[in-house]
């Protein structure tokens, strides 16, 4: 597996191929650190969010949302405590690209996440790992007591009057807790259900003060962003995608593994073919899910000769988004009824159970998958899953229940031909032995609810 | 909610509501139609169901109205394609895995989730998948759970931790997997039953009533709960003479208590029905011989004959007239005229507990209505257990601290379970509690108090100063722990403190029967005697005794063969009792699901009893027995088998019930409170000396009970009523887990001393 | 006339027995002590999730005297437990195996041939997912994505990852378990 950049310096894994990257002294003579030195020597609390949003950075968890903007959410006035969370919860499909960034690269995180505590005036903070990440966990507090024994946490951070902690927080298997307020509600102990909006976790979050809660990659950006500049590092990238992108490649290349990229990237096509290596056992490109499972799915003909840019503009104009940057790379073998009933089984087992449409909406979803499968498949049923994916869109709790549709309505729309097939073949065994016309008519009705390619 | 008003537009009309209205409630009150099933005022906001979806002019998408609180010129639209699609398809994604088993579902013809599919539902179903199927099993011998057929709103779950404290059931699991449960499958909780009333569905069931009738078979009849002071209001769902359940659903019935019933109003009713009812009058011809059956003019003709006896060799003196604290106004009120005008006694009494003749007459502030507690900003509670005694008090106690914010300051030796809502718990010697009162009345006293307490004085002082320093209304709670005279000057408490701008002082006494307020109001508690005193005198001054109810075991205390020492002995009664076994005559007496009638609750408030079927067997109300025997003693009361023109008479005699009429005690919805009459400051010198003395007296001992009483231990208690239900014998030995869930307890267990003898653990304690 | 009335006094009442709880060693209660130190005093609840993976890791799983310890430890109900260890995959309410051998199922895995994997895992073991072999050694899982997508297919073992996977390093590693020479890599600490 490849881990490294293209098309820039490395930022993010800058550090990642030396030896004991994880230990503060290699993370100190490699600049480590620095970044906090100069904040504490001099930047207010208001210049490191100026920065940030000079900087363009946008959330990296896969909503994309302006990093800088949701910081000055926070009240500075209010007296109660305020919480910096890093949501390292990383469980979209597709998306291991936190993991690598905590497990080569700890301190980087660790003081992302201090001056974005100095940003916030955050005292106590902590770090949600999803469960199954034990070991990062434990390379995580490793980290945070060398930092400790350093003075780099705790009282009076480097002689200044800035007194921060970090803890780590282990989640216990629940892909929603990746949604920052069901992440709180597990950080307090509770099931991980999402909470209300508003109050947003800025005003009202972690024990109901003031709370920003960060992906691990966009945290690990800000010591960068404060060590450039803002504006030089947005210059990285483009206009609205400042920066650089860390991207998680998986599925059917020959070179999959977390790639560095610059926002802006040109373009999908020579990545996927020059740079990891193109297509394994040299087979064709199906199909590509740029942005994690969540994201919709782009058919190889909206990406082969296309020019399309890998940045958040750039993927919304070719009909996908970035989402977390879990790049599913699927060859011509791959059934895409088959792929999207795979996906479509994930969120029904990680759906919180809150709310109607996603609970029962993912399990009857599902059920009519599995029915498809099983050879018993009706002709209006490509027709059945785009009415219930649209009862579900928009109507539920959070966006869990939008990100379950999003992957079938787009799989139907894009790949008609890989559903047509299985609704197909059922038409037609199921009229052996019966007049020919009844099976036109159900061929033609199966073809008749899903729209040409 | 502020008074200023703010223009919000729904489906093009405009309307100014309150700033800070709700969508949902806005849209509903001024007829616009919104679905939900999750929403439920007062309870936290789940936004789960996704039925009240509306369209908010400048929101990207749908919102659900019960999150919305209204802003100024908001423009909403409830009907349109688009809403109503989501409705459908909403409703769709509910009924998918619910069984649709309706033919055979105790909910079946009064389901919130059945009326929804009438008005949202599709004309076709498109889910054709298996549905999911969990097993329908028994959490506890009270509550059936069919998890088959839950839409998981969770009111279940929220009522169990808001209303009750209780947390007993959750949901668990994941998903479409999520369940209502509790960890091992058992609840071991208070049974209060309400996750079954708010229930939208057939998920909760009242085992005690599953698949005993329809709910259009059943005659609902709106009435006051018959077992504690609180006076819930219920309503009784009766079926061909026999009373089949008891639910303050509402839909059928609105009155102080919401939708809240306690164990005993819910699952009790097994009585009125109960075949060892007293079925005729009967008599006994010979003293220490058996009880024969008899006819009415018998007996009638019998008891007359005895009393005119009685009264010819003893006078009034030789009588006792007896009333009782669990029978109606009417039937007591007729007690008190047989006692002055039939035979002319001055030796009544009521069959209370303790009494409250001393705090009534030195009233300085008004009662507290629930409503009044669950907004107060301070509550003082000294001895007492509401959680188990007046369990709606409890609630609205619990629920002023949690969703109100009020401070609650507990005086009690049994660390009981509202400590955990308390602010201030004073974990004080057993009996001393007359010590609290008498340090509340002067900050002089705090110290003395303190060391007869055994608390900190200064825990003590600062107890004092937040009723000092108080701001809004402050709530005074208080059991039978207090004495007499602590009774008088703690009414008096408000003129101690003096006035202060803001505050003020309600009082809400926690007396244990459904009538006990209305028995000390009618005068019966102002007797020369009371009912221990009036026992003791059996065989000696008295004579001849008529007793409508029963004395209480506490009475018998010390003379337990005193009914036996009479010479004529006259018993109303629904079940035979200690009190009827040395009884002459034994009258079969109506329950109050058999009469009409009114009971005045510990909040004075003075509410409707009515006839939910006829009265069984032989059995006559009270009142009516109590009128012919008047009659045919040559006394006419003038009621005319009318209990209201009783009730009536009650208004003209009695100054709190003044102007009272049935018509105006119709909307249990808006409960009539009784004008009690409020004392300004008043000399209270003497009882305050009494008081001194009375806590001088004290020892100074710890004594205190270390340990909280485990759920239960006051409702469970099988008594005369509740034990005829038997699921309250299993929940009094400890509510065992039975070998499996799936079968109702009471087919697989027995209670006997092995069983009794078990460890009792509660989930949750 | 005062009569007293006391209502908790005349009652024959049992003081309530205690259930069954787990005891611990002074290392375990220290490394509890530790855990709770991260969250503010009147938020011990915060620290319920890492405390069931401590109870789970010294008692295999969330056994009653476990859980009872926990109710008692953070003062909550055991409702309150049973809720949030029903949530979470990773709680266990019942016993599993000591080997749980959990097969990622979600996409990249899956067509990268994880369900090569677990048939081969299903077939070595004689149990299919969501069982455990009858003498307790072995429990197999089909678990959702574990964000080792670029490592296709792959197993989690415990908490070790194992990826990369062939059904000849699967069963390597059956043997190693089954010879007891299996070291768990990752602790939880």
């Amino acid at each position: 597996m490849f881990i490294g950049a293209i098309g820039c310096e490395p930022l993010q894994l800058r550090r990642v191929h030396l030896e004991g990257s994880h230990t503060l002294d290699v993370y100190r003579r490699n600049g480590g650190y620095e970044a906090l030195k100069k904040v504490l020597d001099g930047m207010t609390p208001d210049d490191v969010v100026g920065e940030i949003k000079k900087s363009a950075l946008r959330g990296r968890g896969g909503a994309g949302f302006p990093t800088g903007m949701k910081w000055s959410f926070v009240p500075k006035d209010s007296p109660k405590q305020k919480y910096v969370v890093c949501n390292a919860d990383e469980s979209e499909p597709g998306t291991f690209k936190d993991r690598y960034l905590m497990e080569r690269d700890p301190h980087m995180l660790i003081e992302g996440m201090l001056i974005a505590a100095y940003a916030l005036g955050a005292r106590t903070n902590y770090v949600y790992t999803r469960g199954e990440y034990r070991y990062l966990i434990n390379i995580m507090d490793a980290a945070l007591d060398e930092a400790r024994s350093a003075g780099l946490l705790g009282e009076k951070i480097l002689g200044s009057n800035f007194s921060c902690d970090i803890y780590t927080h282990s989640g216990a298997g629940a892909y929603i807790c990746g949604e920052e307020t069901a992440l709180l509600n597990s950080l307090e102990g509770l099931r991980g259900h999402p909470r209300m909006k508003p109050p947003f976790p800025a005003v009202s979050g972690l024990y109901a003060s003031p709370t920003v809660v960060n992906n691990v990659e966009t945290l690990t950006a800000v010591p960068d962003i404060i060590k450039m500049g803002g504006e030089a590092w947005q210059k990285l990238g483009t206009e609205k995608s400042g920066g650089t992108k860390v991207w998680s490649v998986s599925g059917h290349v020959n070179r999959p593994g977390v790639y560095e990229l610059p926002m802006g990237y040109t373009d999908m096509e020579k990545f996927i073919m020059e740079d990891c290596q193109g297509m394994l056992n040299d087979r064709q490109l199906k199909a590509v899910i740029p942005g994690g499972s969540s994201v919709y799915i782009m058919p190889a003909r909206d990406i082969l000769g296309r020019g399309v840019k890998m940045d958040y503009e750039g993927l919304v104009a070719a009909g996908s988004m970035v989402g977390s940057g879990g790049f599913i790379v699927m060859d011509e073998t791959v059934d895409i009824f088959e792929s999207t009933k795979n996906l479509i089984e994930f969120y029904k087992h990680e759906s919180c159970g809150w709310c109607t449409p996603c609970r029962e909406g993912t399990d009857w979803l599902v059920k009519v998958f599995k029915r498809i499968a099983r050879g018993e498949g009706q002709p209006d049923d490509a027709q059945l899953l785009l009415d219930l994916c649209d009862n579900i869109e928009g109507k539920s709790f959070c966006p869990l229940g939008d990100a379950a549709a999003w992957p079938i309505q787009s799989a139907i729309k894009k790949f008609p031909e890989d559903f047509r097939r299985h609704l197909q073949g059922i038409a037609e065994r199921a009229v052996v032995g019966t007049t020919s016309s009844a099976a036109a008519a159900s061929h033609g009705a199966a073809g008749e609810a899903l729209p040409t390619a | 909610m502020s008074q200023e008003l703010i223009k919000v537009t729904v489906n093009g009309q405009d309307y100014q509501v309150a700033k800070g209205a709700r969508l949902i409630d806005v849209c509903r009150e001024q007829g616009h139609a919104v679905p939900s099933f999750c929403y439920y005022a007062d309870l936290a906001l789940q936004a789960s169901c996704r039925m009240c979806l509306v369209r908010i002019e400048k929101m990207p998408k749908l919102q659900t109205s019960c999150t919305i609180t209204c802003t100024d010129g908001m423009t909403v639209t409830t009907e349109s394609e688009e809403i109503e699609k989501a409705r459908r398809g909403m409703v769709e994604f509910l009924l998918a895995n619910h069984p649709l088993d309706c033919p055979v579902c105790d909910r079946g013809g009064e389901c919130e989730l059945q009326e929804m599919v009438f008005d949202w539902g599709g004309l076709e179903e498109r889910f054709r998948e298996k549905k999911n199927a969990f097993p329908e099993k028994f959490l506890s011998p009270i509550v059936a759970n069919d998890s088959q057929r839950c839409i998981l709103c969770k009111r279940c779950t929220r009522v169990c931790d808001e209303w009750m404290g209780e947390d007993a059931i959750e949901a668990g699991g994941r998903g479409v997997n999520t369940v209502i449960g509790t960890y091992d499958g058992w609840l071991n909780c208070s049974q209060c039953g309400n996750c079954i009333e708010v229930c939208p569905t057939g998920t909760l069931l009242d085992a005690t009533y599953r698949h005993q009738a329809r709910p259009w078979e059943l005659s609902q009849t709106v009435t006051t709960c018959t077992f504690c002071s609180d006076g819930c209001q219920m309503s009784l769902g009766s079926r061909a003479g026999e009373v089949m359940r008891s639910v303050a659903r509402d839909r059928y019935v609105e009155g102080i208590n919401g939708e809240f019933l306690c164990i005993k109003g819910r699952f009790a009713h097994p009585f009125v029905n109960h075949e060892e009812r007293i079925k005729t009058p009967m008599i006994r011809y010979r003293k220490g011989g058996r009880l024969v059956p008899a006819t009415w003019d018998e007996a009638i003709h019998y008891v007359t004959e005895g009393f005119e006896a009685a009264k010819s060799a003893y006078g009034g003196a030789g009588f006792g007239v007896v009333g009782s604290p669990r029978l109606t106004n009417e039937a007591n009120y007729a007690m008190l005229r047989f006692a002055r005008e039939v035979v002319a006694t001055e030796n009544y009494a009521g069959t209370e507990a303790f009494s409250l003749a001393p705090f009534f007459q030195n009233l300085g502030a008004p009662l507290a209505t629930h409503k009044d507690i669950r907004h107060a900003k301070t509550i003082v509670l000294i001895g007492g257990e509401p959680e188990e005694l007046q369990p709606l008090t409890g609630k609205q106690i619990r629920q002023a601290v949690r969703n109100g914010g009020a401070r609650l300051i507990i005086f009690n030796h049994v660390p009981i379970r509202l400590k955990e809502q308390a602010a201030q718990f004073l974990h004080v010697n057993r009996g001393t509690e007359d010590a609290v009162v008498f340090a509340l009345a002067d900050a002089g006293n705090v110290d003395a108090a303190a060391r007869k307490l055994g608390v900190e004085s200064s825990a003590l002082a600062d107890a004092r100063r937040a009723i000092e320093e108080a701001a809004g209304d402050v709530v005074i709670l208080f059991g039978g722990e207090l004495g007499g005279a602590a009774q008088a000057v703690l009414a008096q408490l408000p003129a101690a403190f003096g006035a202060r701008e803001g505050r003020r002082f309600l009082f809400h006494p926690l007396p244990l029967f459904n009538n006990s307020v209305g028995v000390h109001d009618l005068g019966l508690m102002n007797g020369r005697t009371d009912a221990a005193q009036l026992l003791a005198a059996c065989g000696e001054s008295v004579r001849a005794l008529y007793v409508a109810g029963s004395f209480l075991p506490r009475h018998f205390e010390g003379r337990a063969d005193a009914l036996s020492k009479l010479d004529f002995l006259v018993v109303q009664e629904l079940f035979e009792t200690e009190t009827t076994r040395h009884a002459d005559v034994v009258l079969p007496a109506a329950s109050f699901a058999e009469v009409d009638g009114t009971f005045t609750n510990n909040s004075g408030q003075v509410q409707r009893v009515r006839q939910s079927i006829p009265p069984v067997h032989q059995s006559r109300p009270d009142w009516m027995i109590t009128d012919a025997l008047a009659r045919a003693m040559g006394v006419e009361f003038g009621y005319e088998m009318s209990a209201s023109r009783l009730f009536s008479d009650i208004a003209a005699n009695v100054p709190a019930y003044a102007g009272l009429r049935y018509p105006a005690l119709k909307d249990e919805s808006n409960p009539v409170q009784a004008r009690h009459e409020v004392f300004g400051a008043r000399d209270v010198s003497g009882h305050l000396q009494t008081l001194r003395r009375r806590v001088e007296s004290f020892v100074e001992t710890e004594d205190r009970q270390a340990w909280t009483p485990a759920v239960g231990h006051e409702l469970f208690r099988p008594g005369t009523l509740t034990g005829k239900t038997p699921q309250f014998h299993l929940l009094d030995a400890g509510n065992p887990k039975p070998p499996t869930v799936l079968v109702s307890p009471l087919y697989q267990l027995t209670v006997d001393r092995s069983l009794r003898r078990a460890s009792v653990v509660a989930a949750g304690d | 006339m005062s009569s007293q009335f006391t209502p908790n006094n005349p009652l024959p009442q049992e003081a309530p027995v205690p259930r069954e709880m787990a005891v611990f060693s002074p290392e375990v209660e220290a490394e509890i002590d530790r855990h709770l130190a991260k969250y503010p005093k009147e938020r011990s609840r915060s620290a319920l999730i890492p405390l069931m993976f401590v109870v789970q890791r010294e008692r295999g799983w969330l056994d009653p005297a476990g859980v009872a310890y926990l109710a008692d430890r953070l003062r909550l109900r055991i409702t309150d437990i049973w809720e949030v260890a029903t949530f979470y995959s990773m709680l266990n309410t019942k016993p599993v195996g000591k080997y749980h051998l959990q097969i990622c199922r979600t996409l990249s895995c899956k067509i990268m041939g994880a369900d090569t994997i677990t048939e081969h895992c299903s077939k070595r073991l004689g149990i299919k997912p969501g069982g455990t072999t009858e003498d307790g050694q072995f429990s197999l899982s089909e678990v959702e994505c574990l964000g080792s997508c670029g490592t296709a297919p792959m197993l989690q073992l415990g908490v070790d990852y194992h990826e990369n996977l062939t059904p000849e390093k699967v069963d390597e590693l059956l043997d190693r378990c089954r010879r007891g020479e299996y070291e768990f890599g990752v602790k939880v600490l």
